[in-house]
């Protein structure tokens, strides 16, 4: 019976029985052609299968055929916009994988970030991928913006390409703005009250607006699962739309600019010829992609785990006591910087939203043709103006700039504060020395005579705040000024640190006093 | 070496750093994760503590040592060895202190000895939760528990916390009586049931904001010291309209010393 079997026709049938699979899954590359397409050789059948793939194939129509050499050298475009849908990308997977465990409850949303802390195996790699890669993917973003407007991509035949890149730009700010608000924390409440709050302030409409998103007259229930629903459904599904859209004018339409020295000055003709060649897709681009996709992953996993300090997370969210210092994120320090500047509507709503209009409108309002550096000096100009204003009003959002603490409060604020770890909590826990120590009576130096290695750091730490203290003396903001530190033992591994400032008030002259009690637990964590 | 030879080859070594990356993190998760919460725990005792200070302290004292007659010891070994039976509660002593702190107590399981021991009198612990009508959320009360379940090393006098020695006093508070009667006051937990402005609110007895005036007023013919000092050693003489008798502690006699009660006094004679 096996003599029946021809072995050579058998072969063959299976080799095109298997041509044909391949083929059905790949959308019309054949097995030889694919093993071409991953050696990076050139097509063997003709026409070019390649570019069939990209009308039999949905995944790869989406993509484009080719771009001009000239326009993909890393100088042109340093990948921008790649990195940008690479960390949305980075967002969607890690951001999907914490909604497993994330509940969006007041009640349960700052355990559910504890448990992926503390239970969920990888769940604080994800917790801090999803947060780095939220900063990377604003500034990515805001450089995106930035090189297309000064390469002049803008003009012309992508004007309604850059019109879509600035709602993503929107979008991207408000994916992060409302994601801020998930871990309920301090920080997150506070900086996500403020910014509603900004709503408010809108001349038409504000209080509603407010109401609307934060589902009552403060933020509470309604408001983080209004915020949650907005940063994992409606955002996320407007972003792949207009990302769809913005990305398909590019493949498909008009591809990327060729840098404009190549467009506008006449070229040797065989410069011109290479530099205006096509750069297929399959393999080059495509390979390219991955190649990028890969490093993307490496630097942001080895960054991740080796240089980041983890994604913040103060105590939970307490809507009666307003924290010392609260901060905006930091990209959004330039709206703070101008509500500081004046009126909250002028400049916290009506000016911001000017801003985003002038964007819209920039492909219509700047209608000199060239590209070219030279012959686009005002553009250029405003370009970097806007920047460096930028810079400047994140500056001046800065707590730092123009917000009054008094003194004593600043003092203890700044050597233990509500959050985070500051110097008093740097202080290794074994040498914190119970006693009572007063500044300017107490030697700083030999504080702990019983303690083998004594106390470094605690002896820094109290030279520190003594110095503080004089400077403040000095500087007649706590005139007589007194500083006391007590350190006592309270419980097993938990210690009692009062911080006590008293001095004259200079108007009233009586004695005045501010304390802070801050306990410390052995197992307290950080750096 | 072509671009795309170049750009395979180092893919394929970034994607195997990136694995053992991955792995070598993965292996360390378990001791991680454990530390991440041991973290969790210890901070959850330091809140807790600040808001036993801010919030039970008044009654339970500063550090758990109760007041006799009037709150129960939280740091003493009979509450960590005995109390669960006692009250015939199943769960743990951490969801026994949860229970009782949000829900407070209407009347004591300990009559004799603390307060809350008349059927229609004030409770012996109000409600703390939110949910009840009390200040403070649920997490804050988990807190707030855990803090207290750390004294349990301490209790069993398995670990001995040393006092620091009192630091002594300025000159002018030790020769001043009402400055020392503020000690007395405060560290008795007058302040617990009573209001003094801008030193304690309690609500459960009458507020001494302006006691030294009132005191002479009450009881024709008895002065206003008089009046204060027979009020602390017997409470029930003379019993504020709307509140009632036996809810003070009527041991206060047997609890402070002759001095301190003239310092009391003194103290409360001040209050205008």
């Amino acid at each position: 019976m096996l003599k029946a079997v021809n072995f050579q026709d058998l072969r063959q049938k299976l080799a095109v029985a298997l041509d044909n699979r391949v083929r059905a899954i790949t959308a019309g590359l054949g097995i030889d052609e694919l093993r071409n397409v991953l050696r990076g050789d050139p097509p063997v059948e003709k026409p070019n299968p390649r570019y069939k793939v990209h009308t039999t194939s949905f995944l790869f129509h989406i993509r484009p055929r080719y771009y001009q050499k000239g326009s993909t050298i890393l100088s042109h475009t340093f990948r921008l916009g790649f990195f940008t849908m690479f960390f949305f990308m980075v967002e969607l997977v890690t951001g999907v994988i914490l909604m497993i465990y994330y509940v969006p409850t007041p009640n349960a949303a700052y355990q559910s970030i504890l448990q992926i802390m503390s239970e969920v195996p990888f769940g604080n790699l994800m917790r801090d991928l999803h947060r780095l890669g939220a900063e990377a993917m604003v500034i990515f973003t805001f450089l995106h913006m930035l090189r297309t407007y000064f390469t002049g991509s803008y003009k012309k035949e992508r004007s309604f390409t850059w019109l879509t890149g600035v709602v993503l730009l929107g979008v991207t700010l408000f994916l992060s703005f409302f994601g801020y608000l998930l871990p309920w924390d301090q920080l997150a409440y506070w900086a996500v009250t403020i910014g509603t709050s900004m709503a408010e302030a809108a001349p038409i409409g504000g209080n509603e607006l407010n109401l609307l998103l934060r589902g009552a007259p403060d933020i509470g229930a309604g408001g983080l699962l209004r915020a949650y629903l907005l940063h994992v459904i409606l955002l996320p599904l407007v972003a792949i739309l207009v990302i769809s859209i913005h990305y398909y004018k590019v493949a498909r339409e008009h591809g990327i600019s060729l840098p404009a020295r190549y467009d506008e000055i006449s070229l040797p003709k065989e410069v011109e010829k290479e530099v205006k060649s096509r750069q297929d897709y399959l393999p080059d681009l495509f390979s390219h992609e991955i190649y990028l996709t890969v490093l993307g992953l490496f630097i942001l996993i080895v960054v991740t785990i080796f240089f980041y300090g983890g994604a913040p997370l103060e105590h939970i969210a307490n809507p009666q006591q307003t924290p010392l210092d609260t901060k905006a994120p930091w990209y959004f320090w330039w709206l703070q910087g101008m509500l500081k500047l004046g009126d909250k509507s002028l400049m916290g709503v009506i000016l911001p939203s000017l801003l985003v209009v002038l964007l819209f409108a920039v492909p219509y309002i700047d209608r000199n043709p060239s590209r070219l550096f030279v012959r686009r000096p005002v553009a250029v100009a405003i370009g970097v103006m806007f920047v460096l204003t930028l810079i400047m009003l994140s500056y001046m959002g800065l707590p730092v700039y123009g917000i009054e603490t008094p003194a004593a409060t600043r003092i203890v604020q700044d050597m233990a504060p509500e959050e985070g770890m500051g110097p008093l909590r740097e202080v290794p826990y074994d040498q914190l020395q119970t006693g009572i120590y007063i500044a300017n009576e107490t030697p700083s130096e030999n504080l702990c005579p019983e303690l083998d290695f004594g106390c470094p750091k605690l002896e820094e730490f109290f030279e520190t705040y003594t110095e503080r203290l004089n400077a403040a003396i000095e500087s007649q903001d706590l005139p007589n000024g007194e500083a006391i530190m007590l350190i006592e033992d309270w419980q097993e591994n938990l210690k009692k640190v009062t911080m006590r400032i008293l001095w004259d008030d200079p108007e009233s002259g009586e004695r005045r006093e501010y304390f802070r009690h801050i306990y410390i637990h052995k197992n307290h964590g950080g750096e | 070496m072509s671009r795309f030879n170049l750009e395979i080859t180092l893919g394929a070594v970034l994607v195997a750093v990136t694995s053992i990356v991955l792995i070598v993190y993965g292996l360390n998760e378990p001791a991680r994760m454990a530390r991440a919460e041991e973290e969790q725990r210890a901070q959850a005792i330091e809140v807790g503590a600040g808001l036993f200070e801010s919030n039970c302290s008044g009654c339970h004292g500063l550090k758990g040592e109760g007041i006799p007659g009037l709150c129960p010891p939280l740091n003493d070994a009979h509450f960590f060895t005995n109390r669960l039976e006692e009250v015939r509660w199943s769960g743990s002593l951490e969801d026994y202190i949860i229970s009782t702190v949000a829900g407070g107590r209407l009347v004591s399981t300990r009559p004799d000895r603390y307060a809350g021991n008349t059927p229609l009198g004030e409770p012996a612990m109000p409600p703390w939760s939110e949910e009840y009508g009390g200040p403070l959320r649920l997490d804050q009360i988990r807190d707030i528990a855990q803090f207290i379940v750390n004294w349990e090393s301490t209790a069993l006098g398995e670990v001995v916390i040393e006092e620091l020695p009192t630091p002594t006093p300025r000159p002018e508070e030790a020769e001043d009586p009402v400055a020392r009667g503020r000690i007395v006051y405060n560290e008795r937990g007058c302040g617990g049931c009573h209001t003094i402005e801008g030193l304690s609110a309690g609500i459960v007895g009458p507020n001494l904001s302006q006691v030294g005036a009132v005191a002479g007023t009450r009881v024709p013919d008895q002065s206003a010291e008089d009046y204060l000092r027979e009020s602390i050693l017997n409470p029930n003489a003379h019993v504020v309209e709307g509140f009632q008798p036996n809810i003070m502690p009527q041991n206060f006699g047997e609890l402070i010393s002759p001095e301190q009660l003239s310092d009391l006094v003194a103290f409360l004679l001040a209050q205008q």
